[in-house]
């Protein structure tokens, strides 16, 4: 602000602007050192993260394309090398097979059964208004229940004998005790609504927060114009919103990826196989039955496909972030 | 406005009515697992599984005082497994926060050329399955000797909550005007003391953000805790489990249960509520 201290700033900047070129030359000019120190200085900051990161994400993924080609038991001592058996087991086997189907059949009706009622709920809640201050506290409520707790009470909910579920929906005509996720039909329709409920308050609040920073002015002049809702919607309100439904489409796929706690507290992977996702499918060979080597395949498997979705995430998200620095 | 015609704002009206009885009627049905558990949770012994559901009960604390205190074939009280999970989450965070922020801060170090790559790097990391992770660390903790003990909770807890901590983070400070980095340069500060004097207490609040998410998700945690825990380092959602046990579930001490887990996060969860939000979705999202 003041003279005195401006004028000492512009020559640093030159010299700044000079030590830059010094680095991006060739020839070191003897300053070799503390430009070392200089360089190595943000990863000394980055280190830690860097190392927990490693230590949770790298090392395991290193872990299991090694243990995927061995026959490892935790319980039975190292094994040894088997080559692609457990590759091909996986493959070959119709149950494995099962999982990875249901699991992407899942996650697709999941996603696209919550984006949708995320944006009905969205289009309402949007209007800045008293009651949807309100309204807004209460869509947070399932979404912060801790999943497995709200798995239990949902069991609780659904129990035949005693649940308020069967008794209420008996008035409706619906036949008594019946156990609803005793049948992969209805354990289907009950796992999708507990996940939707759970969920869908998660990308309405995201869509939300969209239509609210979607600018009122070409609305207002479509408005004049005498267009009609329907158009509206489709030409102006949709095509703004098209980088928060990617955002939350994103997110929500990654995450419907990882659900465990409902299907394992709810079902079990029952009625027999009919809702053992991938996640319990791994679960249950790795850490139930101990057979490393295959759970590491399909773990393998497993990251490989979620990795096709990594591009697409750090498009969507990093561009969004800052869209200067991506 | 006002040039309108009579049909098209019939229309809106309709359309407007339409949505918020969608809407209301969502949120008051998406309570019902709530009430619920609540109102479960302070009816008296007998009452809590009767059908038809007792809508008119003398509400009493009683299930909560069972739940908390040991013994009834209990190997350890609820107390213990929500202090555990207390422990867990709050160290997870203090870990998370603590190489977050400087990891964030250099992320944004205009000097730095890979700051690019290893932000990507670290969003990246936000698609890995944990179920992939928590059999090497089964193996590797059980190595260790480290199965049941807070670290192997608090360390995975960190690094999976990293990416979104990082991201909070980093694009905050990436808001603060640079100009101010720039002048405390001038007078010869060194990168720690920015971080420290100047980035750290602007930087407060974000940091509060990315520290509820963490606390809040780690508290939620089921998988991890289930692979790694047996009893001394078990947390409240597994410990759950130990209601359904072998003489039939106790449906007043579940519920109680279920209700002191929940409580605190709905309250954090309330408070913050639009932080979360922006916080979940990466900062993508304001």
């Amino acid at each position: 602000m003041k003279s005195a201290v401006t004028v000492p700033d512009a020559g640093l900047k030159v010299q700044g602007a000079r030590r830059a070129d010094g680095r991006n030359s060739t020839a070191p000019h003897g300053t070799k050192r503390p430009s070392w120190r200089k360089r190595s200085l943000p990863w000394a900051y980055m280190a830690p993260a860097m190392i927990v990161l490693l230590l949770m994400t790298v090392a395991p993924a290193i872990f299991i394309f090694y243990s995927a080609f061995r026959n490892d038991k935790i319980l039975g001592g190292a094994g040894r090398f088997v080559g692609l058996n457990n590759f091909v087991e996986a493959v070959s086997n119709a149950s494995v097979r099962n999982a990875f189907g249901i699991t992407l059949a899942f996650v697709a009706v999941a996603v696209i059964l919550e984006m949708i009622l995320g944006f009905a709920l969205a289009l309402p809640l949007a209007a800045q208004t008293t009651a949807n201050k309100w309204g807004a506290a209460l869509m947070l409520l399932p979404f912060a229940v801790t999943p497995a707790v709200a798995a239990m009470v949902f069991k609780q909910l659904l129990n035949p004998n005693y649940g308020w579920v069967g008794y209420y929906l008996g008035f409706l005509g619906f036949p008594k005790g019946v156990d609803l996720l005793g049948d992969p039909t209805s354990a289907w329709i009950v796992l999708l609504i507990l996940d939707m409920w759970q969920w869908t308050p998660f990308i309405a609040l995201i869509l939300m927060a969209g239509l609210q920073s979607l600018p009122a002015e070409p609305r207002e002049a479509a408005m004049v114009d005498g267009a009609s809702p329907w158009q509206m919607f489709r030409h102006i309100t949709l095509p703004g919103m098209v980088p928060f439904i990617a955002i939350a489409a994103v997110l929500r796929t990654i995450q419907a990826f990882k659900t465990f706690d409902s299907f394992k507290i709810l079902t079990g992977g029952g009625p027999g196989e009919s809702t053992e996702i991938i996640n319990l499918g791994i679960y249950r060979v790795g850490l139930q039955s101990f057979n490393v080597g295959l759970a590491c395949a399909l773990g393998v498997i497993f990251l490989i496909i979620l990795s096709l979705l990594v591009p697409l995430m750090l498009r969507v998200i990093g561009r969004r972030s800052d869209p200067e620095e991506m | 406005m006002t040039t309108t015609s009579p049909s098209v704002r019939r229309g809106l009206i309709a359309r407007v009515i339409v949505g918020r009885t969608f809407l209301w009627a969502w949120l008051l049905v998406g309570l019902v697992p709530l009430i619920f558990m609540l109102i479960t949770s302070i009816k008296p012994a007998g009452l809590a599984n009767q059908i038809p559901p007792a809508w008119v009960f003398t509400p009493t604390l009683e299930n909560y005082a069972s739940v908390l205190t040991a013994g009834d074939g209990k190997s350890e009280s609820f107390g213990q497994l929500l202090f555990n999970s207390a422990i867990v989450s709050l160290g997870a965070t203090l870990l998370a926060i603590a190489v977050g922020v400087p990891a964030a801060y250099a992320l944004t170090m205009r000097d730095f050329r890979a700051r690019k790559g290893l932000s990507s790097w670290i969003l990246s990391t936000y698609m890995f399955p944990p179920i992939v992770a928590v059999i090497p660390i089964f193996v590797f903790a059980g190595r260790l000797g480290l199965i049941d003990t807070y670290p192997v909770l608090i360390i995975p807890y960190a690094a999976f909550n990293l990416p979104i901590v990082v991201w909070i983070l980093r694009s905050s400070i990436l808001q603060l005007p640079y100009e101010i980095q720039e002048a405390a340069m001038v007078d010869g500060a060194s990168h720690w003391t920015i971080l420290r004097r100047i980035i750290w207490p602007l930087l407060v609040p974000s940091v509060a953000t990315a520290a509820v998410l963490t606390i809040v998700l780690s508290w939620n945690e089921f998988l991890f805790a289930l692979s790694l825990t047996r009893s001394g380092a078990k947390t409240a959602p597994v410990g759950l489990q130990q209601f359904t046990g072998m003489y039939g579930t106790d449906w007043g001490n579940i519920t109680a249960a279920s209700t002191l887990i929940v409580a605190p996060i709905l309250v954090l969860m309330i408070v913050l509520r639009r932080q979360m939000v922006a916080g979940l979705s990466f900062g993508a999202v304001k």
